[in-house]
């Protein structure tokens, strides 16, 4: 196949798999680099996903085992983009591809070299709220199902002190630890940026509690903890205490004024949260403490007037910024002004704060391999003179899903399918 | 004892998964004991044990075992069909055995990890396998077909959706046919001067496609036209068209796919009892104000003055449609905008619930229009006679106010004949009457239906950018699947209906959400489109008298599976 067919996605989360599946099954051939040790993105972080409450995994999982096994799609994990040199339908492209020190081909995914090994660490992917190997899959049901080798903990690779306990184990001949990182180079025609997104980080509002008291989550905590492959595998308790709570506040729009923008999709998070406790947790208090409540969907106002009819306090306050969070003998105190400005008090076990969505920590590297812009707030940028658009100031190159600014599945994947879209009929030889 | 029959070879291969399957499951009594079982005693069996199936050597193994003993069928007891059940359907391709003679059993997940007692789990593998063997048995051979496919589309109203759709599809091997109701291109765009800063202000661009689509040499347009009927599939609908003005027949054409750009309308805010004014009274709904500036160049009450003062409310009709319409706070802030740019001394009274801002940009406009002046009230509850608008400040009394204008926001919806267009395609609409998606989620712009997609404002409330991207969207998956030149491969596992059995109920014909059965007047039974069904199997299960068969899903089928997995 000609190089100028084959194009680059960046980022293995549902937009970034979404266009390389369609490609794909156009005949077009795709390298798809993605940053961790798998693919499927921030969706396979929820348990459920809003507003049908369909299970995430049920929904993604059968795309990322698409994607591994396509013939048309070569999946780099563990890789980033460094260098981006040409112009459409030539672009050269220099990939740092880190190694995972495991065959994705040999391995069977039998977890038997995770026990044995001697070194444990914070597992960052379930948001340290759980611990991992130096050999390890980040979750149940990781896909690729391969376990990687942190380098920097592993004993041997860090050259603390000689160890073999995975390699012995491993039935298979399925780890290497002699692999080597590796500079790829590649031909393609287009690019598309599909890097999603970051969090907020909950600690910069130092009045809302987060890292000083053990019972205020932030809202992908809490996505985890309720994850039924996720540290407790669902069990809702509590950090440290063992004890499931019995009054849990969540804390609308954490972040939106710092950064100037709504995210759009926390309201409805924030619902499902709601949903999932009155389910799990039938007696349990919970509280909305929203300021707006943002809807943008034909269907989110359903779901939102179903929460509201399974009970649950709905309470208004103009910002997080005027909410300030104590601890007292175990239990949370929030105080909020209501818009009275009169203070009012509510006592909880469990605070969640829905954060906002911020560009991933990389984007202005990224952005500057690939000489686009990015906006006044980190995402990336569209082609100004363009009113609805997926196309970015350099031609050939694209941005789609929450890489390009917030948004929920629904528009990630329009997205996808609209730089799909660009990338064929822009090259597609019609006399344009 | 019976002579051995030849017809039918069955290959059982069992792979060990390194210790994994190996080391709980006694896979040596398995290659013993099958052979003697009692239903293949009049067949060939060939049963056999490799450490790693899914490596290549393993697979390299297992294409030259179905080539050399000429294996009619096979069974692979493994790991979960989720991790290999295409490395093995893939082997089978290779080799002379159709795929739909093969069958993967799972004895690792559903065996070897579950079940500590080795002798039970070995048990469990045998029932299993014996299971998948006397169903590959009853399995037949599925031959895929290629079909022609028409690169064509055909897209459905000339608003801004229809005409982005139309332009990234046109070309010289796609024809694109473009119909509109009205007598002109555009939509509501012809309504508008201004957009959101966000979008550039100015409308110059929209202006530039509607001329470009003019020119397009592969866009037939059709203006004062509707559709008639669509019949078909993906890569082949067959169209005709009607002139609304003399309602005669139009066009007739074959299309490979169909977009629907219908559109929206305002709420009538007159069935909206807290909404009163009469056609005299200083209160606007927002297309009438976009109109206004359009034609006026400025908004101005009917004496041909400007306002001095403006109440401005929000979510009209919102809590009675049940949705938001996502797009109306942000061009209430863009009247505000441009009446604080008409007047200095403007004053705003803007009543919303809730400030809907979805956009990364919408909240620094928002903050623009606030510093400049404007006066924010969360309100509860709102009523208006006229210009008097009494309203309820959240957690508040009770308040009204006179002011000079009011600018009502209502609801969007879908385009008037929304509805008799989706009985048309046999396609559902969401529960807001919107037309649903195929998936909310991972199919968004496609219908139930294969080819037939759904952009801007008739999928759902929408503003000019993401109807574009909708419109885009569209183009992309259509551009993936009817490549001009390329034929398509319908699903092959598909349900036939047998013609003696059928008895014309039409049961099925309600049940298949994807319109794939047609009733055969003249021999009074249904019939299965198979280049539309999706074989889900729905049809099957609701039909009375069994006339239904799910190919590779039949009754004798499953039946054999589950009476050797029980047994
Ligand atoms: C007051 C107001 C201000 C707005 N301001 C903005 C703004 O500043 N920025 C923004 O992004 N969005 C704005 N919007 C939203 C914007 O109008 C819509 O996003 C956009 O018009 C949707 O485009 P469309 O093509 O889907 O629908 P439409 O513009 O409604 O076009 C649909 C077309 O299809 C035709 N049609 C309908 N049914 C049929 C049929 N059966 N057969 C053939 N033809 C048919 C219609 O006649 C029409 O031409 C505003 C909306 C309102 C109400
Ligand atoms: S070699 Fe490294 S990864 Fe393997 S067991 Fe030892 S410390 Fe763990
Ligand atoms: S590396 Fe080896 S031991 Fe570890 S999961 Fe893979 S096959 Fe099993
Ligand atoms: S979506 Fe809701 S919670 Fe999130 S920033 Fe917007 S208003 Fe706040
Ligand atoms: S966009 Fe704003 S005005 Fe429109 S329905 Fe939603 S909240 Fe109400
Ligand atoms: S199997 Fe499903 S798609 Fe096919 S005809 Fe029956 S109900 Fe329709």
């Amino acid at each position: 196949m000609n190089s100028k067919d084959k194009i680059l996605v960046i980022g293995a989360g549902i937009a970034g798999m979404e266009a390389s599946l369609l490609l794909a099954n156009a005949g077009r051939s795709v390298l798809l680099v993605e940053k961790l040790s798998l693919t499927g993105g921030n969706t396979i972080k929820n348990e459920d996903s809003f507003p049908n409450l369909e299970c995430s995994t049920c929904m993604i999982a059968p795309i990322q085992q698409d994607i591994l096994q396509n013939p048309n799609i070569e999946v780099m994990t563990l890789s980033t983009v460094k260098k981006v040199e040409g112009e459409a339908g030539n672009f050269n492209v220099t990939i740092d591809k880190k190694a995972r020190y495991v065959s994705l081909v040999d391995c069977i995914g039998c977890g038997m070299c995770y026990e044995p090994c001697p070194v444990t660490l914070k597992n960052e992917w379930e948001e340290n709220l759980s611990e991992k190997k130096a050999i390890y899959v980040p979750c149940e049901g990781s896909l690729p199902n391969v376990p990687a080798i942190d380098p920097e903990h592993c004993l041997q690779l860090n050259g603390k002190k000689s160890c073999n306990a995975c390699v012995e184990a491993c039935m298979f001949g399925a780890i290497d630890l002699s692999e080597k990182d590796e500079e790829v180079q590649v031909d393609v025609g287009a690019v598309i940026v599909a890097t999603g997104f970051d969090m907020f980080d909950a600690g910069k509002i130092s009045n809302l509690g987060y890292g000083k008291f053990p019972g205020v989550y932030t809202s992908m905590e809490f996505e985890r903890l309720f994850a039924s492959n996720g540290p407790t595998s669902g069990e809702l308790v509590l950090r440290g205490g063992g004890e499931s709570p019995r009054s849990i506040a969540i804390i609308h729009c954490v972040g939106r004024k710092e950064l100037g923008y709504c995210s759009g999709v926390c309201c409805m998070d924030s619902f499902k949260y709601s949903h999932f406790l009155k389910n799990k947790l039938p007696d349990a208090k919970v509280y909305n403490i929203y300021s707006d409540i943002c809807l943008p969907n034909k269907t989110y106002q359903i779901f939102y007037n179903k929460i509201k009819g399974e009970g649950g306090g709905f309470i208004f306050q103009s910002s997080p910024e005027d909410i300030e969070i104590k601890e007292s003998s175990g239990k949370l105190g929030v105080n909020l002004t209501d818009r009275n400005g009169a203070a009012e008090s509510l006592d909880v076990d469990m605070v969640i704060l829905a954060c906002a969505i911020v560009p991933g920590k990389e984007s202005e590297n990224l952005a500057e391999s690939l000489g686009i812009e990015l906006d006044g707030k980190g995402f990336f940028l569209t082609r100004k003179e363009d009113v609805g658009t997926v196309e970015t100031s350099k031609a050939g190159i694209f941005v789609v899903g929450c890489a390009e600014g917030p948004k929920d599945i629904q528009n990630s994947v329009i997205q996808a399918e609209a730089a799909v879209g660009k990338a064929i009929l822009i090259g597609e030889i019609n006399g344009k | 004892m019976e002579s051995k029959k030849t017809s039918s070879k069955i290959g059982v291969y069992i792979c060990e998964c390194g210790p994994n399957i190996a080391d709980n499951i006694d896979i040596d009594t398995i290659i013993a004991r099958l052979p003697s079982l009692e239903e293949y005693q009049n067949k060939e069996l060939v049963v056999k044990r490799y450490k790693l199936l899914c490596s290549n050597e393993g697979k390299e193994f297992l294409e030259n075992e179905i080539r050399e003993n000429e294996f009619t069928h096979l069974v692979v007891a493994a790991c979960s069909p989720r991790d290999h059940d295409t490395t093995f359907i893939n082997v089978c391709k290779k080799t002379q055995l159709n795929p739909y003679l093969y069958k993967m059993v799972n004895i690792r997940e559903q065996c070897a990890w579950i079940i500590p007692d080795k002798e039970k789990a070995t048990e469990k593998a045998i029932r299993y396998i014996r299971a998948a063997t006397s169903r590959v048995l009853k399995q037949s051979e599925l031959i895929e077909k290629q079909l022609d496919i028409d690169p064509g589309v055909l897209v459905i109203g000339g608003g801004i959706s229809g005409i982005e759709t139309a332009l990234s599809l046109a070309g010289k091997e796609r024809k694109v046919y473009l119909v509109e109701k009205s007598s002109e291109l555009g939509g509501k765009m012809n309504m508008f001067k201004e957009l959101l800063p966000r979008q550039n202000g100015n409308r110059d661009i929209i202006e530039k496609k509607i001329e470009e689509v003019k020119k397009n040499e592969s866009i037939t347009i059709f203006l004062e036209t509707e559709l008639e009927s669509a019949v078909g599939f993906l890569g082949n609908f067959e169209i005709s068209l009607k002139n609304i003005k003399n309602n005669q027949p139009g066009a007739e054409f074959t299309v490979g796919a169909i977009v629907a750009a219908t559109g929206f309308r305002l709420t009538d805010t007159g069935k909206l009892a807290q909404y009163k004014y009469s056609k005299e009274s200083e209160v606007y709904t927002s297309l009438e104000i976009e109109n206004m500036i359009k034609r006026d160049g400025k908004i101005v009450l009917k004496s041909g003055k400007e306002p001095e003062s403006v109440g401005l409310i929000h979510c009209v009709g919102r809590e009675e449609k049940g949705y938001c319409s996502q797009i109306c706070c942000n061009y209430m802030l863009k009247f505000i905008s441009f009446l604080q740019q008409q007047s200095d001394s403007i004053k705003i009274k803007d009543f919303y619930r809730d400030m809907c801002l979805p956009h990364k940009e919408d909240q620094g406009f928002f903050e623009e229009v606030k510093n400049k002046g404007a006066d924010f009230i969360r309100i509860s509850d709102v009523k208006i006679k006229g210009t008097h608008v009494e309203y309820t400040p959240i957690g508040k009394d009770k308040k009204e106010v006179d002011v000079d204008m009011v600018i009502l926001a209502p609801a969007m919806e879908p385009e008037k004949g929304t509805e008799e267009l989706a009985e048309l395609f046999n396609v559902p609409l969401s529960e807001t009457n919107f037309f649903q998606e195929e998936h909310q989620q991972l199919n968004p712009v496609e219908t139930s239906i294969e080819g037939i997609f759904i952009v801007g404002a008739c999928h759902g409330p929408a503003g000019i950018s993401e109807s574009m991207l909708q419109a885009q969207a569209a183009s992309g998956k259509i551009s993936t699947r009817l490549i001009p030149g390329k034929k398509i491969v319908p699903e092959v596992k598909v349900s036939e209906i047998m013609e003696d059995f059928c008895m014309g109920c039409r049961t099925c014909m309600d049940i298949c959400s994807y319109g794939a059965i047609t009733f055969d007047g003249e021999l009074s039974v249904c019939v299965v489109n198979e280049a539309i069904c999706r074989g889900c199997g729905n049809c099957a299960g609701s039909c009375p008298s069994g006339a239904i068969r799910a190919k590779h899903f039949t009754s004798a089928q499953i039946y054999q599976e589950i009476i050797e997995a029980i047994r």
